[in-house]
């Protein structure tokens, strides 16, 4: 009876979430103090969280600042990336000009970028804006392209027999709606890799706050670790949250009609 | 399930033997530097042989030296355990002993010899620190020499580091990239990077660090607690052999600008004496004379809270070596030679690992996964 009876509490949601954490927790305040026992290689979680109340006061600044960059690259990657994609994967000829530029440029990791970007953006938030871009506006493209490859035909000729001749008018009315949830993915992903370029766009001083810039212009040249660990987990956070807001507002919302015709509930 | 928790204990108890009683001797020394005319001590000794000479005798094998842009990475490189020796401005340890650092300083390198270079536009309308409001200056990291001066002085002439002006951390090459291309108006550098910078018309000094804090200490030699405990006869060498190199280059100064134009791979060696020429520093190695502009830099850190706490000469340095090395008798209630660290070596990542693969193992083995 009591099994059954912790079985049933454990299979509440958020219980088990709520041990795992707690338990990693634990053990790294375990090992942080009595095994490595350096607060210069792994500082105490308690140590993080009087960081925390040390430094509270100016986290929303830079959570604002590495949110006004991530918001330039992602608004600027979704923009382009839907919009090449959209013209590559229709028109055949597109695709063949821009699918050599597109496969050299796409390796490059984006803090490749960085010079490029101070040098022809100067320290200001577009050339950080421009790092998130870069990391964000090829997984948007890919998704917009396969997303527009993959059109059912059937759709296409219904269209066209039903009078829809129009390039334009295919691309809008079938192409696009048909496309949507492969450039959602698409911009999820670009999310994901456009806010890990926010730290390497704040690298170098493109402005005076950010989470990035406190990382590495303040926190690690000055041996916070403390710090560093705890503005580390409010990057991870603020992507949590980022993402979990976007699936609401997409998944939850925008493609409802999905539910009951795929297997995801 | 014995037998496990036995093997376990095993490990434990040989990792912290193997840890504490690990290698005494010192077989290699890891010496530090930056890429600055400052440092050309360390340099010199390092071409002529000097510091394989003069340390063989006491086992050392092996004498690698390792450039860092700044002093700041090159003291998270000394934390790490990376390095021995550093060659670094007195002020990246006060941020770094903070922080639980084992080291001290044991002699003094340079002193004044960096400057405010502005964009030629910029440095021709320059007449006082005002000009410099809404300004976008490169210099090195937060903690760094640099820094702490070019904010001391900003501060003292009625401005604020944090609004007035905006101060990028850079290494010298970076910075040096950045007001060449009108990315920065300004850059605070030490020497040779303004007269590079000049010398390619791509700036002008308007004010020297030495007017900013007349003979402020630059750079020192950091030694770490465990060497000056286990080995003080080795420091003792260390520091003969890099006052050796100062009198050495102090006598032979086109020849110590060619010895870092051969180290510094690219530098033009008529630029680095040029710059040798034109700058206002000095080689020295008596650390007693960095210890009041060093104790000045302690403050600043710890107003602008880069520091838990106000560090003391007690806590920076350790001048008895090089007051042993140079027959001086202690003065009445000197600093006590390096006392131990209040923290135990720690058992290190490796055994921390050995330790988990086991208790995976023994947990895959009892849920017989």
């Amino acid at each position: 009876m009591k099994r059954n009876r912790l079985i049933s509490i454990l299979n509440n949601r958020g219980i088990i979430e709520a041990i795992s954490l707690s338990l990693t927790i634990i053990l790294w305040e375990l090992v942080s103090n009595f095994i490595v026992r350096n607060p210069g290689k792994l500082p105490s979680p308690y140590s993080i969280l009087l960081a925390f109340c040390d430094i509270w006061e100016i986290i929303p600044l830079d959570i604002g600042i590495s949110l006004l960059h991530f918001g330039i690259g992602i608004g600027a990657g979704a923009a382009m990336g839907i919009i090449v994609g959209m013209l590559m994967g229709w028109f055949r000829i597109v695709d063949r000009i821009m699918d050599p530029m597109v496969e050299i440029l796409r390796p490059i990791p984006p803090l490749a970028w960085v010079p490029f970007a101070i040098l022809w953006g100067g320290l200001t938030h577009y050339a950080a804006g421009f790092i998130v871009f870069i990391g964000a506006f090829f997984p948007i493209l890919i998704n917009t392209y396969t997303g527009f490859r993959e059109v059912d035909k059937t759709y296409i000729d219904a269209a066209r027999v039903l009078g829809c001749r129009e390039e334009w008018k295919l691309i809008k009315f079938i192409a696009l709606p048909f496309s949507l949830p492969s450039i959602a993915t698409g911009i999820r992903i670009g999310m994901g890799v456009g806010w890990m370029c926010v730290v390497a766009a704040e690298l170098f001083g493109v402005s005076k706050s950010g989470l990035g810039y406190r990382l590495f212009q303040v926190f690690w040249p000055l041996h916070m670790i403390d710090k560093l660990i705890l503005y580390m987990i409010i990057l991870g956070l603020v992507a949590l949250l980022l993402d979990r807001l976007f699936r609401y507002f997409v998944e939850e919302k925008l493609f409802k009609w999905k539910r009951g015709i795929v297997i995801a509930k | 399930m014995k037998k496990y928790v036995s093997v376990l204990l095993t490990l434990i108890l040989i990792s912290g033997i193997i840890t504490v009683c690990g290698a005494s001797e010192i077989k290699t020394l890891r010496i530090g530097y930056q890429p600055s005319t400052h440092q050309i001590a360390e340099m010199t000794a390092m071409e002529k042989g000097w510091w394989t000479r003069d340390l063989a005798k006491f086992g050392v094998e092996n004498i690698t030296d390792t450039e860092f842009s700044s002093g700041p990475p090159e003291m998270t490189a000394m934390m790490a355990g990376e390095l021995d020796v550093a060659y670094v401005g007195t002020a990246p340890p006060i941020t770094a002993i903070d922080k639980g650092l084992d080291a001290k300083i044991v002699a003094s390198v340079n002193t004044n010899g960096s400057a405010l270079v502005l964009s030629p536009g910029l440095a021709a309308n320059y007449t006082s620190p005002a000009d410099l409001k809404g300004l976008k200056i490169a210099t090195f990291p937060p903690g760094s020499i640099q820094d702490t001066i070019l904010k001391k002085w900003l501060k003292d002439n009625g401005l604020d580091p944090g609004r007035d002006v905006h101060i990028i951390g850079a290494g010298p090459g970076e910075a040096i990239t950045e007001i060449m291309t009108g990315v920065v108006d300004g850059v605070f550098l030490p020497a040779p990077s303004p007269t590079i910078i000049e010398m390619a018309d791509a700036g002008k000094t308007v004010v020297y660090s030495g007017e900013m804090f007349p003979n402020h200490a630059c750079c020192c030699l950091l030694v770490s607690g465990r060497l000056i405990r286990e080995h003080p006869e080795l420091v003792k060498q260390i520091i003969r052999t890099h006052i050796n190199a100062t009198r050495y280059n102090n006598e032979h100064k086109e020849e110590a600008a060619e010895i870092y134009a051969r180290k510094v791979r690219g530098t033009d060696v008529e630029k680095v004496k040029e710059s040798i020429k034109r700058w206002d520093g000095a080689w020295v190695y008596d650390p007693h004379i960095e210890i009041n502009s060093t104790l000045v830099y302690a403050k600043v850190d710890y107003e602008m809270g880069y520091t838990n706490k106000l560090l003391t000469e007690e806590d920076l340095f350790d001048t008895s070596l090089y007051d042993e090395v140079m027959g001086i008798a202690p003065a009445p209630g000197t600093v006590s030679p390096t006392p131990q660290p209040t923290s135990q070596p720690t058992p290190g990542f490796t055994s921390l690992l050995v330790i988990a693969a086991l208790l995976v193992y023994i947990v895959l083995r009892r849920f017989k996964i």
